[in-house]
């Protein structure tokens, strides 16, 4: 398997804050990983990283093969991305929207898959409703279909489930499940664990910046250990050394 | 109410000076402070060529140009908290979280950025002067007065831009009906009178013969405006949701021509749903340019022949240049983030956008050459004040990439951008008022505006983009 995520001694100083410190992390084709880490870990420091939004001021890293310092546009053009804080412009609709990311992307047929998107989040009759009066969850939705509507190779996504219900996190949930297995990779970053140690081939768990861990979940859960208690202990013991 | 005002005036510098640094922006009044002391200086001297009243009903004019400008700042009613400050989570946002009303917030709201822009603009450009009177031989007292007047026609500017937001959020017909009524009445006078209706500015007035009975009408007449911008405020209804049929997919296509269509197509679709160009082209630039065209039509005897028309033309470009800034106060970098644009691209779009908007000021300056009757000047003064407008956006764009409208808070940031246009306009305006054919010569400002955008280009590409 190639690794399509590959950072090496990966580092973001904000002023003398080490944000993410000396990070090394692959991430192999098909997988669906996690990047576990209490607030201010540096979990959404290191998206930003890996997809040309924020520089790194040490080390390096390649996504599907780009050099996400050299290359930052090239490699947003080539993954999906939802942020965690950001939201649609306020003055398009939000199948306009769509659509401009679709001119953006240069994406054949944009209208089609947008309907599809549409029916699938099931908010169709939001669809000419400026974004900016959108609800909170529906803004999720739409940023969700932005970031899967080219059918990326890699997409990354911060806090995928935080703003949805119940059922649309379900919907969600199994959605990535079946996205990588047609061989794509999706990396997430969050702090619920339980839904990490539920849809995650593989994870790393960050704290204070540094990587603690990384391996394949099943691996964990081969031993016996739960997920949730396993981050909890290994953050636990760093916080104490 | 003391609290939240407080607070608001803590976050106010807080967020001016966590993008700048607490000393970049400590310095900004320091400068404004400089500035005037020195100026001063120069009055005396200036006193040999302009009759002292014109010099007060100059500066009487750029106070209120002052107050127009910051009150055009926070416009267009419903839109002014989220304009302002986009998703930051901010005091004015505390009725969502505290048992107080929007129409109170925006009150404190208001109160705050009138007390807070008097001590960043006002004051030190009083200051400067007062402290600089012993040294030029004007009057303590004069010096004092001054500064009251001042004072007052920058409240007045602040004032009438929110009444008339205010009226503009309720309805644009009404806002018409104002305006109409107040050049009316403005003409009438000005008639009857035989006076330029300039002279009748309240603070012009309390500054040529001061009596309480003139401060307390002004006062008055201040209360009012202010008063019906409070009670004419109107928050945005919770859940309410607009709808629009599909826009962006016709633009996009009509605008094929353009380097980025998608971007420009968005752009327009901005500019036009947000009421800004609209709002925008009355407030921040119909608006202060009829004010300048106003004071400045007093100085016509100064100028040499056709002077003035190219003075406003260089002007109205100055003013122009700042049309940036209605493109890019809408997003900043984050929507864009999840998208392969890159900043320079980004600058590009908006520039390109900038520039289909430039046909406002050459119609603008064309149409004031026609009614001063100096068409043989027309393309000269429209080619002059477009090329100053190129210009001066250049170096906006290098200086401040996307968030023009914060950086010039930045103390260097606004120094730069003075002294680079100040240079421009003092070649041409001097090279004008000589030979008037050499306006057309202006053109020659396109090779500076390209380098500066090609330098912006390089410059916030190699920066992380700002969040603001």
């Amino acid at each position: 398997m190639k690794a399509v995520i590959d950072a090496r001694d990966l580092s973001k100083n904000y002023g003398d804050v080490k944000a993410v410190d000396h990070v090394n992390l692959h991430v192999e084709e098909g997988a669906l990983f996690g990047l576990l880490g209490p607030n201010g870990s540096g979990k959404t420091t290191m998206i930003k990283m890996l997809t040309g939004q924020t520089r790194p001021t040490g080390g390096s890293a390649t996504v599907l093969g780009l050099d996400v310092t050299k290359d930052p546009v090239g490699v947003r053009a080539q993954v999906g991305i939802i942020p965690e804080q950001e939201t649609p412009p306020s003055f398009l609709t939000a199948i306009e929207y769509l659509e401009f990311v679709g001119a953006v992307r240069k994406i054949p047929e944009i209208g089609k898959k947008a309907d599809w998107w549409f029916e699938f989040l099931d908010f169709a009759d939001k669809k000419n409703v400026l974004c900016k009066d959108l609800s909170r969850g529906t803004r999720q939705k739409l940023m969700f279909a932005q970031a899967f509507i080219h059918e990326p190779a890699l997409a990354l996504i911060d806090e995928p489930l935080i703003n949805f219900d119940p059922i649309m996190q379900d919907v969600v949930k199994d959605y990535l499940a079946g996205y990588v297995k047609h061989g794509k990779t999706i990396f997430v970053s969050t702090h619920i664990l339980e839904v990490a140690e539920e849809i995650c081939s593989d994870f790393a768990i960050l704290h204070k910046g540094t990587l603690l861990h990384t391996g394949p979940v099943a691996e964990l859960t081969s031993r016996g250990e739960h997920l949730p208690a396993y981050f909890l202990s290994l953050v636990r013991k760093d916080r104490h050394a | 109410m003391l609290e939240l005002f407080v607070a608001m005036m803590k976050e106010e510098w807080r967020v001016h000076s966590t993008m700048f640094g607490s000393l970049s922006f400590a310095m900004f009044p320091v400068m404004i402070f400089g500035i005037a002391f020195m100026g001063a200086f120069l009055v005396p001297l200036m006193h040999n060529s302009l009759p002292a009243g014109d010099l007060t009903i100059i500066i009487h004019a750029n106070y209120l140009m002052l107050g127009i400008m910051v009150g055009g700042f926070g416009l267009l009613g419903n839109e002014i908290m989220n304009r302002r400050f986009g998703q930051a989570s901010l005091l004015s946002y505390s009725s969502r979280s505290l048992p107080l009303s929007e129409r109170f917030i925006f009150t404190n709201f208001v109160v705050k950025d009138t007390i807070y822009y008097f001590f960043l603009w006002v004051l030190p450009l009083g200051l400067g002067y007062i402290l600089a009177s012993p040294f030029t031989g004007v009057p303590l007292a004069s010096a004092l007065l001054l500064l009251l007047t001042l004072t007052l026609a920058f409240l007045f500017g602040l004032c009438t831009v929110f009444f008339l937001s205010a009226v503009y959020a309720r309805s644009r017909l009404v806002l018409l009906v104002v305006i109409t009524a107040i050049v009316a009445v403005g003409a009438a006078l000005a008639t009857r009178s035989g006076l330029n209706p300039v002279l009748l500015f309240p603070p012009l007035l309390l500054n040529a013969a001061f009596s309480w009975g003139n401060l307390l009408a002004s006062l008055l007449m201040l209360a009012v405006l202010f008063g019906i911008a409070i009670l004419l405020f109107n928050p945005e209804s919770v859940g309410s949701e607009k709808t629009h049929k599909d826009s962006f997919a016709p633009l996009a296509k009509r605008f094929a021509f353009l380097p980025d269509p998608p971007l420009a197509a968005k752009d327009t679709l901005d500019l036009y749903r947000s009421g800004a160009m609209i709002g925008q082209m009355i407030f921040s630039f119909l608006l202060p340019l009829a004010v300048i065209w106003f004071f400045l039509s007093l100085l016509g005897p100064f100028f040499p022949p056709h002077g003035l028309l190219f003075m406003f033309a260089i002007v109205t470009g100055v003013i122009a240049s700042t049309m940036y800034t209605w493109v890019t106060m809408f997003d900043t970098f984050g929507p864009y983030a999840c998208l392969p644009v890159a900043v320079s691209t980004l600058i590009t779009s908006k520039l390109t956008t900038f520039a289909v908007l430039q046909i406002l000021p050459a119609i603008f300056i064309a149409v004031v050459a026609l009614l001063a009757g100096e068409t043989g000047y027309l393309v000269p003064a429209v080619v002059l004040g477009i090329s100053v407008s190129f210009y001066a956006v250049g170096i906006m764009a290098w200086l401040s990439g996307l968030s023009p409208s914060v950086m010039v808070y930045d103390v260097k940031v606004l120094f730069t951008y003075l002294v680079l246009v100040s240079l421009a306009v003092t070649i041409f305006s001097a090279a004008v008022f000589a030979v008037p054919a050499s306006a057309l010569a202006a053109v020659i400002l396109i090779i500076p505006a390209w380098y500066f955008v090609q330098k912006a280009k390089v410059r916030w590409d190699a920066v992380d983009p700002a969040g603001f």
